[in-house]
C-alpha cells in the first residue's frame, strides 16, 4: 500500500511538474485589483500559494487558469459558463465554494465578467480516451514468427506481443493440470476420478476438445457461471436494512440466470430480458398483456438493499432510481456513472444531465413485489405443487400440529376456568381486558372503545417503540377500571359467557406481549411458541414455493393511474434540490449528441408509459453500441484467466485501466456479435487457445521483470479457489454434494457460536432456518440462502459475502480465519471423516491403499514415493489424511 | 496533453499497481504492519458506538432554552417539519432536560449527572456538535457513522483502518468487536464488514466467554500435539508443493497463516482473560457492579487488546429493547443506560492514561444520530424524544486530539448546526487523519470506482486536532 502510494506521488509529483512547463504557453492574463481582493478575501485562506489545497492557488490569474487537482482548468477564458471555477461558486459543481457558505451575487457578478473579458483561447486538441467510446476496431489476426504454437485467432495476437518482447511462453499444462482447470473453471468442481481417468486415456487429438463440449453441455456449468453473473447481479434474498427481512423470492430469479446461462441464452436477449422484460407491447393487438415470464429477470433491478423503512418517500424513490441507474450501466456498459449523479463525471466524458437522462428510462418502472409468475418448467410446477400440498398437510394434521392442537385444547380449558375464577375474585387483568374485548356480543364496551383499543395495539405492535407501549398502556388503564365496574355490576354474570372463549382467544392469550401476569405461564407461552415456530417455518417454506416473484412493473400513467413524474436533473445528487427535466437519453460519450431517444412504442399509444426501459435494453444489446460486447468478453476473460484484457472490467473509462491487448479484444468483441451473442461459443473459442492451455509455471522465467504481472500472458495464473468452489469441492470429495438443481435456497448449519440465530422460538423470528431434509445442507453453495446482515461466516472468510452493490471481481485474501474455519470447523471435520469412511468402504484396511485413494479422489493424482513414506508414518487417523489433503495449497489453488 | 490528462494517467499509475492484487507486505501478510500516510500520534482506535440514537442535550449539549421553554410548543419549528424525517407529525412540547448541568475541568466543559465520572475526565474530550447523519432511521444511520454510506456493503472504519495500517500484532485479529450482551446490533455483520475491501480487513467478533472466536477451538477429541502434527505434515505437504512452484507469495502467505491461526488459539483466550487484572483494576472499570460489568468487561479488554497492538477495537453498546432510542419514558431510561456506561468509559481513560496509552490510543464514542429537543407527541405522561439525524454529537480523546477543545455549536434548541452543517464525512475524514491515514490516498479501487470512507471528501476537522 505505502509503496505504491509513494509511488504514485513521485509520478504524480514528476508528471505535474512536466505539465506545468507544457502547459503554461497562453500570454499572462491580467488580474484586476477588484478581483483579486475577492478572491485573497474569500478563497485566500485555503487556496493561498503556501496552503493550496487541492493543489488550487488563487495567487494569480494564471494559477487560478491552471486549476487544482480535482478539475483541472478552473477557468475557461471567455466562457465563464464553461468554467468550473464559476461552476463551483454558484453551486453548480460540487463542492460548492467557499467551503460551507456562498458568494455575494455581486462577487460573482464581477468575476464572471472578468473572465469573460479574459481573451478566448485556441481549442487544444483533446486527449481524450476515446477507444472505449468508439467501435471496436475490424482487427484480423496478425502475423507471429512461431506460428505452430498457435491454436487459434487469440494465440495470434498474444504471441504477436510475446515475441515483440522476445518472451517465449510457457510449454503446455499436462493432462492432469488442464483436466481440472477446466473443471474447475467451466463447472466449478475438480473432476472426478472416473472423468480424469477417461480423458486420460483418450490419446486422440480431440480429447481435450471432447472435454470441452462435454463440459459446456454439463449443467453445472450454468450454477458455476450464474454465480459469476449473480456477483454482478448484487444478488441477495434480503434487503439489508432495518430487519433484513426476505425481499420475497428471489431464487426465482438466480434460477433464471442459471438457467440462461445452461440454455446458451445468446448475450443480448440476455440483457433485453432483465432490462426491459414487462415492458413491451404489441404494435397491433389491443390490451396486449406482456408474458408473465418477462417479470422473472427484471430481479435484475430489484437486487439492490431496500431501505423499507425510511420515511421519505421521495428519498426511497431517488435511491432506487440511483442504484438502478449505476448498476445498469457499470454491468452492461462498464462506466462508472454513479460519480454523475452529484458532479460531471471527473474522469470521463460523463455530464450529470447524462446520468438523469439514462435514469429516465426507469421513471415509469416500479419495484412492486409479489407478481404472480407460473413455473414455466413442468417438472418444477409438479414438484412445487407437491411441496406445497406437502407442506399444507403438515400444517393441517402433521405431528406438531397435533402436538399444538392437543396443547391449544388444553391451554382453553385452562384459559376458560381462569376468567371465570379471577372474574368473580375480581383479581382482572390486562389479559382478561383484552379477552373481553374479543367476545362477542359485546356487552361491555363500545364499538368506538373497541376500535380505539385496536388502533393502539396495531401501533404499539407496528412500531416497537416505548412511546407507543406507553399509549398503550394508558388505554388499557382506563379500559380496566370501566371493566372492573361491570364486574361489580350484580346483571354482568360474566362467568357463563366465558364458556364462548375459543382457539383462536387461546392463540391470542399465548402470543399477546404486554406487561403484567398472562394467564398462561411462561413454560407455556414457551411450549407454545416453539410449536407454533416450527409451524410457521413450515409456513415460510409454502411461501418460497408458491410463484410469486420479485420483480418490476410499468406505472400504467394518465388516464387509469397518476401522472409519471419527469426527470429532473438533482443538484448535488438531492432529492430536494430538483433542477431542470430531462427527456430519456443515452449517454452523449457514446453517441456523440444529447438528443432525447426515440422510445419504442406502440402506434396507437395505448400504453404510453411502456416501452422505456426496453429502448434502454435494445440499445445497449445492440451490435452499434461500441462498449456492451467487449465489456462481457472482457469478464469472460477476467474469469477464464484470472485478469481481464481490461483489469478494470466494470471501468472501461478514462480512469480504468488501458487494455493489455486492445486489438485482440475488439477482435473477440466483434466475433462474438458476428457469432450471435454465444457465449458457449466464446467460451470455447478462449479455452481452446494455447494461451490458455499454458502451464502457470515457466521453465525459465521465474519472475519476469519486463512483465511481473504477466499482462501479455505468457503463462497461466494459479489462483485461489473461490469460496463456493472450494466448499463444492468438499462436499464432492466426501461423496456428498447434493447436486439437486434449482428452488428455494438451503441453510448450511451455522458454526455452534452462532446458532443462536437459528433457534426455534427466538424472538424476532428466524435468521436462519432449519433444512427441509438433512442433505439440503450439502447442496451447491449457489443455493445457500443469501441473507445480506448474516453471510455463513466460512464464504465470508473466503471472500464471498452477501454483495450489496454489483461485484465485478472477488478479493482473494488469506487469512488466519480462513485456516481456523478449515482446521477447526464443522465442514472440514465432518466432510473428512465422511471421505474417511468412503475410502474404508472402496479400499479396505490396507493403509497404502487408503493413502492413495485418499490422494486420488481430492487432488486427482497419486501419492508420490516420499509423500506415500511421509503420510504412512503419521500418526493421525484416515480422517486427519483426509483434513490434510483439503487444507493444502494444492487442493485450494487451481492451475 | 493537458494537466487533467497526465494527472489521471497518473491515477491510473496507482490503479495498476493495486491491482497486482499485491495488497501485502513482502511476506504475504495482509496485516503487517504498514507506515502511516502522515505523521500522528495515534496507532490504535477504540471506538464506542451507543446504537439507538443518544440524546446529545440530556448529557453534553447544554441549552437553557429547553428549561425556558419546558412543557410548551417549541418556537421556530419549521426547520424541523418535513425535513427532519420524525415519527411525529410535528415537533411539540419542548421536554427539559431533568438533569442538573455543570461545567467541568479547565475547559469548562458543559456535561450533565448523569456522566459523573465521566465529567472527571472532560478536560481530555474533544466534542464536535451538529452533525448531519445521512438518514433518520436506525438501520441506515448505523451503517453512514459506521461504514460511510448508510447502505449495507461498504467497509467499515476499522477496516479501512485495518487495510491502511495493518496491524502490530500478528497473533491476533488486526480489528475486533465486541457486540452488546444483550442481543444484536440492528446493522448485522455489516456494521464490522470488509465490504468491498479483501476479507482479510473484516472485524473478527468476539464473543463472551473463553474462545471468543468463531472456530477457534479444535473440535472434541483434539488434542493439541494431535493437531501440531497435523499441522507438520500440511507444512510439509504445502513446502514441497512450493517449492516446485514458481510466484509462490500467496502460497507461502498460506502456509504462514496456519501458523498464526494456530498460535491465536492460545493467545486469543489468553487476552480474553481477566483473571490477570489486579482487583482495583476491575473496579476502575465497574466490574465489581452488576450494572456496569457487562460493558466494564469490555472496555477493559479494549485496553488489553490496544495494548497488544490490535489497530481497532470497536465496542457496541445497546441492544434490542434496551437500545439509547428513548422515545418514551425518557426520564427513567437515560439515566440507566449512562450509568452502564460513565464508569468503564472513565476507566478506560484512566487506565489508558496511567499506562501511557492514551497518546498512542485514540478513542472515539459515537452514536448514529441525536434526538429532538421536543416530545413525540404521545398520549403519556412519560415523554420522550425523537431521532434527530442533524444533532449528532461525538467525542473523542486520546492519540493526538486537542484536549478540552469543542468545534460546532447547535442552534438555541440544540435541533441543528447553528452555523455550517457538519457532514458525517468530515468526522470521518478527521478520524483517518488522526491515525495518520489521508482519506485521498486510502483508496480501494471496487467495481470501476475508487472507494473511500468519505466518498465525496470531507473536510478535516483542524480546530479537535492538537
Amino acid at each position: 500500500m505505502t509503496q505504491m502510494n509513494n509511488t504514485d506521488k513521485t509520478m504524480r509529483t514528476f508528471l505535474v511538474s512536466l505539465c506545468l512547463s507544457a502547459s503554461v504557453t497562453a500570454a499572462p492574463l491580467d488580474l484586476p485589483p477588484t478581483v483579486a481582493t475577492i478572491f485573497a478575501a474569500n478563497c485566500g485562506e485555503c487556496h493561498s500559494e503556501k496552503v493550496k489545497t487541492s493543489g488550487f492557488s488563487v495567487v494569480s490569474a494564471d494559477a487560478i487558469r491552471l486549476g487544482g487537482n480535482k478539475h483541472g482548468q478552473a477557468i475557461v477564458p471567455g466562457h465563464p459558463e464553461q468554467s468550473p471555477l464559476v461552476k463551483m461558486l454558484k453551486g453548480e459543481l460540487a463542492p460548492g465554494m467557499p467551503m460551507g457558505r456562498s458568494l455575494a451575487k455581486a462577487d460573482i457578478d464581477k468575476i464572471e465578467a472578468w473572465i469573460l473579458s479574459l481573451p478566448v483561447e485556441q481549442a487544444v486538441k483533446k486527449t481524450d480516451w476515446r477507444w472505449p467510446f468508439e467501435m471496436p476496431s475490424k482487427a484480423v489476426p496478425p502475423t507471429v514468427r512461431n506460428t505452430s504454437w498457435v491454436q487459434n485467432p487469440i494465440d495470434a495476437f498474444v504471441l504477436r506481443k510475446l515475441e515483440q518482447a522476445e518472451i517465449v511462453p510457457a510449454p503446455t499444462a499436462t493432462k492432469r493440470t488442464l483436466a481440472r482447470r477446466l473443471h474447475f473453471d467451466l463447472i466449478g468442481l475438480p473432476p472426478s476420478t472416473e472423468e480424469l481417468n477417461a480423458f486420460l486415456a483418450d490419446t486422440s487429438p480431440e480429447a481435450y476438445e471432447k472435454m470441452v463440449d462435454r463440459l459446456l453441455t454439463d449443467t453445472r456449468y450454468g450454477e458455476r457461471w450464474g454465480r459469476h453473473w449473480l456477483d454482478l447481479a448484487r444478488y441477495g434474498e434480503t434487503s439489508g436494512l432495518e430487519g433484513d427481512g426476505a425481499i420475497g423470492n428471489a431464487w426465482r430469479y438466480r434460477d433464471w440466470v442459471i438457467d440462461a446461462f445452461n440454455r446458451n441464452l445468446p448475450y443480448n436477449t440476455f440483457i433485453i430480458k432483465q432490462l426491459g422484460g414487462g415492458d413491451e407491447h404489441s404494435m397491433t393487438r389491443n390490451n396486449y398483456q406482456p408474458d408473465p415470464q418477462g417479470f422473472v429477470p427484471t430481479g435484475f433491478l430489484r437486487m439492490a438493499p431496500w431501505d423499507r423503512s425510511n420515511l421519505v418517500a421521495a428519498d426511497v424513490r431517488q435511491n432506487y432510481l440511483s442504484e438502478v441507474t449505476t448498476a445498469t450501466s457499470s454491468v452492461f456498459l462498464g462506466l462508472t456513472m454513479g460519480c454523475a449523479r452529484c458532479h460531471d463525471h471527473k474522469y470521463d466524458p460523463i455530464p450529470t444531465r447524462d446520468y438523469y437522462r439514462l435514469q429516465a428510462f426507469f421513471q415509469a418502472t416500479e419495484a412492486t413485489g409479489g407478481l404472480d409468475v407460473p413455473y414455466k418448467d413442468a417438472v418444477f410446477a409438479a414438484k412445487a405443487k407437491a411441496k406445497i400440498s406437502e407442506l399444507q398437510k403438515q400444517l393441517n394434521d402433521g405431528p406438531e400440529k397435533k402436538e399444538l392442537d392437543a396443547f391449544e385444547k388444553e391451554l382453553l380449558a385452562k384459559l376458560i376456568a381462569a376468567r371465570k375464577e379471577r372474574s368473580q375474585n375480581k383479581e382482572i387483568l390486562v389479559a382478561d381486558l383484552r379477552l373481553e374485548l374479543r367476545l362477542k356480543p359485546q356487552r361491555i364496551f363500545t364499538e368506538v372503545e373497541r376500535q380505539q383499543h385496536a388502533d393502539v395495539v396495531e401501533d404499539a405492535n407496528r412500531t416497537q417503540d416505548p412511546p407507543e407501549q406507553r399509549a398503550l398502556e394508558a388505554n388499557e388503564s382506563a379500559l380496566l377500571v370501566k371493566l372492573k365496574k361491570a364486574y361489580a355490576l350484580p346483571d354482568a354474570d360474566p362467568a357463563k359467557r366465558f364458556e364462548s372463549l375459543d382457539l383462536e382467544d387461546v392463540r391470542f392469550e399465548a402470543n399477546a406481549k404486554y406487561s403484567g401476569k398472562s394467564i398462561f405461564s411462561k413454560e407455556e407461552k414457551a411450549h407454545f411458541g416453539e410449536l407454533t415456530a416450527k409451524l410457521d417455518v413450515y409456513r415460510l417454506r409454502m411461501g418460497r414455493w408458491n410463484t410469486s416473484v420479485l420483480g418490476v412493473q410499468v406505472a400504467p400513467g394518465p388516464p387509469s393511474g397518476p401522472d409519471i413524474a419527469p426527470a429532473r436533473i438533482l443538484i448535488r445528487g438531492d432529492y430536494r434540490q430538483p433542477g431542470e427535466a430531462v427527456e430519456p437519453g443515452f449517454p452523449s460519450s457514446i453517441t456523440g449528441n444529447s438528443k432525447p431517444a426515440e422510445i419504442i412504442t406502440d402506434r396507437y399509444r395505448q400504453y404510453p408509459t411502456r416501452g422505456l426501459r426496453l429502448t434502454l435494453a435494445k440499445w445497449i444489446a445492440n451490435k452499434e453500441n461500441p462498449l456492451t460486447a467487449r465489456v462481457w468478453v472482457n469478464r469472460m476473460w477476467q474469469y477464464h484467466f484470472g485478469q481481464g484484457i481490461v483489469r478494470t472490467t466494470s471501468d472501461f473509462g478514462k480512469n480504468g485501466d488501458r487494455p493489455s491487448h486492445p486489438e485482440l479484444l475488439d477482435y473477440l468483441a466483434n466475433r462474438f456479435m458476428d457469432d450471435g451473442w454465444d457465449i458457449k461459443k466464446m467460451h470455447k473459442l478462449m479455452v481452446m487457445s494455447a494461451t490458455y492451455q499454458q502451464a502457470a509455471d515457466h521453465p525459465v522465467l521465474k519472475e519476469n521483470p519486463k512483465d511481473p504481472a504477466n499482462r501479455l500472458l505468457w503463462k497461466f495464473n494459479r489462483r485461489r479457489l473461490e469460496a463456493e468452489v472450494l466448499r463444492d469441492s468438499m462436499l464432492q470429495a466426501s461423496g456428498r454434494l447434493k447436486l439437486e438443481m434449482g428452488g428455494p435456497s438451503v441453510f448450511p448449519p451455522l458454526p455452534a457460536d452462532l446458532a443462536d440465530f437459528a433457534r426455534y422460538g427466538r424472538n424476532g423470528g428466524l435468521m436462519w432456518e432449519p433444512n427441509e431434509k438433512d442433505e439440503d445442507a450439502r447442496r451447491r453453495s449457489v443455493y445457500i440462502f443469501q441473507r445480506r446482515s448474516l453471510p455463513l461466516p466460512m464464504m465470508a472468510n473466503f471472500d464471498a459475502i452477501v454483495f450489496s452493490e454489483s461485484c465485478d471481481r472477488r478479493s482473494t485474501t488469506t487469512t488466519p480465519l480462513q485456516a481456523l474455519a478449515m482446521m477447526n470447523g464443522y465442514l472440514s471435520n465432518e466432510e473428512s471423516a465422511v471421505l474417511a469412511n468412503r475410502i474404508i468402504k472402496e479400499t479396505g484396511a490396507n493403509i497404502s491403499s487408503q493413502i492413495r485413494r485418499a490422494f486420488e479422489i481430492t487432488l486427482n493424482r497419486e501419492p508420490r514415493e516420499e509423500e506415500m513414506i511421509r503420510f504412512t508414518q503419521f500418526a493421525g487417523k484416515l480422517d486427519a489424511v483426509c483434513r490434510v489433503l483439503m487444507n493444502s495449497n494444492e487442493f485450494l489453488y487451481m492451475e | 496533453m493537458t494537466r487533467r490528462d497526465l494527472l489521471s494517467k497518473s491515477y491510473l499509475g496507482l490503479g495498476s499497481l493495486a491491482f497486482a492484487d499485491l495488497l501485502c507486505a513482502e511476506d504475504g501478510n495482509p496485516l503487517a504492519a504498514r507506515k502511516q500516510h502522515l505523521p500522528a500520534k495515534a496507532k490504535s482506535c477504540i471506538f464506542l458506538f451507543m446504537e439507538g440514537g443518544v440524546s446529545q442535550m440530556d448529557l453534553y449539549d447544554y441549552k437553557p432554552m429547553l428549561l425556558k421553554y419546558a412543557g410548551q410548543q417549541m418556537p421556530k419549528a419549521e426547520r424541523t417539519v418535513g425535513e427532519l424525517a420524525t415519527f411525529s407529525a410535528a415537533p411539540n412540547r419542548v421536554i427539559p432536560p431533568y438533569w442538573k448541568f455543570a461545567q467541568h475541568g479547565q475547559s469548562g466543559r458543559w456535561m450533565s449527572s448523569l456522566l459523573p465520572n465521566l465529567a472527571t475526565c472532560s478536560d481530555d474530550l474533544a466534542f464536535i456538535h451538529g452533525i448531519k447523519v445521512d438518514n433518520n432511521n436506525h438501520g441506515p444511520a448505523v451503517y453512514h457513522t459506521l461504514t460511510g454510506s448508510q447502505f449495507p456493503g461498504s467497509a467499515s472504519i476499522g477496516a479501512w483502518m485495518t487495510y491502511g495500517l495493518g496491524s502490530e500484532n500478528r497473533d491476533l485479529p488486526g480489528f475486533i468487536v465486541m457486540g452488546d450482551r444483550r442481543g444484536a446490533t440492528i446493522g448485522g455483520a455489516s456494521v464490522w464488514g470488509n465490504g468491498y475491501l479483501p476479507a482479510a480487513y473484516q472485524g473478527t467478533l468476539f464473543r463472551n466467554g473463553s474462545t471468543p472466536i468463531v472456530d477457534l477451538t479444535p473440535r472434541p477429541g483434539m488434542t493439541e500435539s494431535a493437531q501440531r502434527s497435523e499441522l507438520d505434515l500440511l507444512n510439509w505437504f504445502n513446502t514441497r508443493h512450493a517449492a516446485e512452484r514458481t510466484n509462490t507469495s500467496e502460497l507461502d502467505a498460506r502456509i504462514a497463516a496456519y501458523e498464526l491461526a494456530f498460535r491465536m488459539q492460545t493467545k486469543a483466550p489468553e487476552l480474553v482473560d481477566l483473571a490477570q487484572e489486579s482487583e482495583a483494576t476491575k473496579k476502575l472499570y465497574g466490574l465489581d457492579d452488576a450494572v456496569t460489568e457487562g460493558f466494564g468487561s469490555q472496555c477493559l479488554l479494549a485496553r488489553r487488546m490496544v495494548e497488544r497492538g490490535v489497530r481497532f477495537v470497536k465496542l457496541l453498546h445497546g441492544a434490542g429493547g434496551d437500545r439509547w432510542d428513548d422515545h418514551g419514558s425518557i426520564k427513567e431510561r437515560l439515566p440507566v443506560h449512562c450509568q452502564e456506561i460513565d464508569k468503564p468509559i472513565a476507566g478506560l481513560l484512566k487506565d489508558l492514561k496511567a499506562r501511557g496509552l492514551l497518546d498512542s490510543t485514540l478513542v472515539v464514542w459515537a452514536s448514529e444520530m441525536g434526538r429532538t429537543p421536543f416530545d413525540n407527541n404521545l398520549v403519556t405522561d412519560k415523554p420522550g424524544r425523537d431521532h434527530n439525524q442533524y444533532g449528532l454529537a461525538i467525542w473523542m480523546a486520546g492519540g493526538g486530539i486537542k484536549p478540552g477543545s469543542t468545534f460546532g455549536e447547535t442552534d438555541d434548541f440544540s435541533v441543528r448546526a447553528a452555523g455550517d452543517e457538519i457532514p458525517l464525512r468530515d468526522v470521518h475524514a478527521t478520524l483517518l487523519r488522526l491515525m495518520g491515514l489521508d482519506q485521498n490516498r486510502l483508496t480501494y479501487l471496487h467495481a470501476g470506482r475508487y472507494k473511500k470512507l468519505t466518498d465525496i471528501g470531507g473536510r478535516i476537522i483542524k480546530e479537535i486536532i492538537a
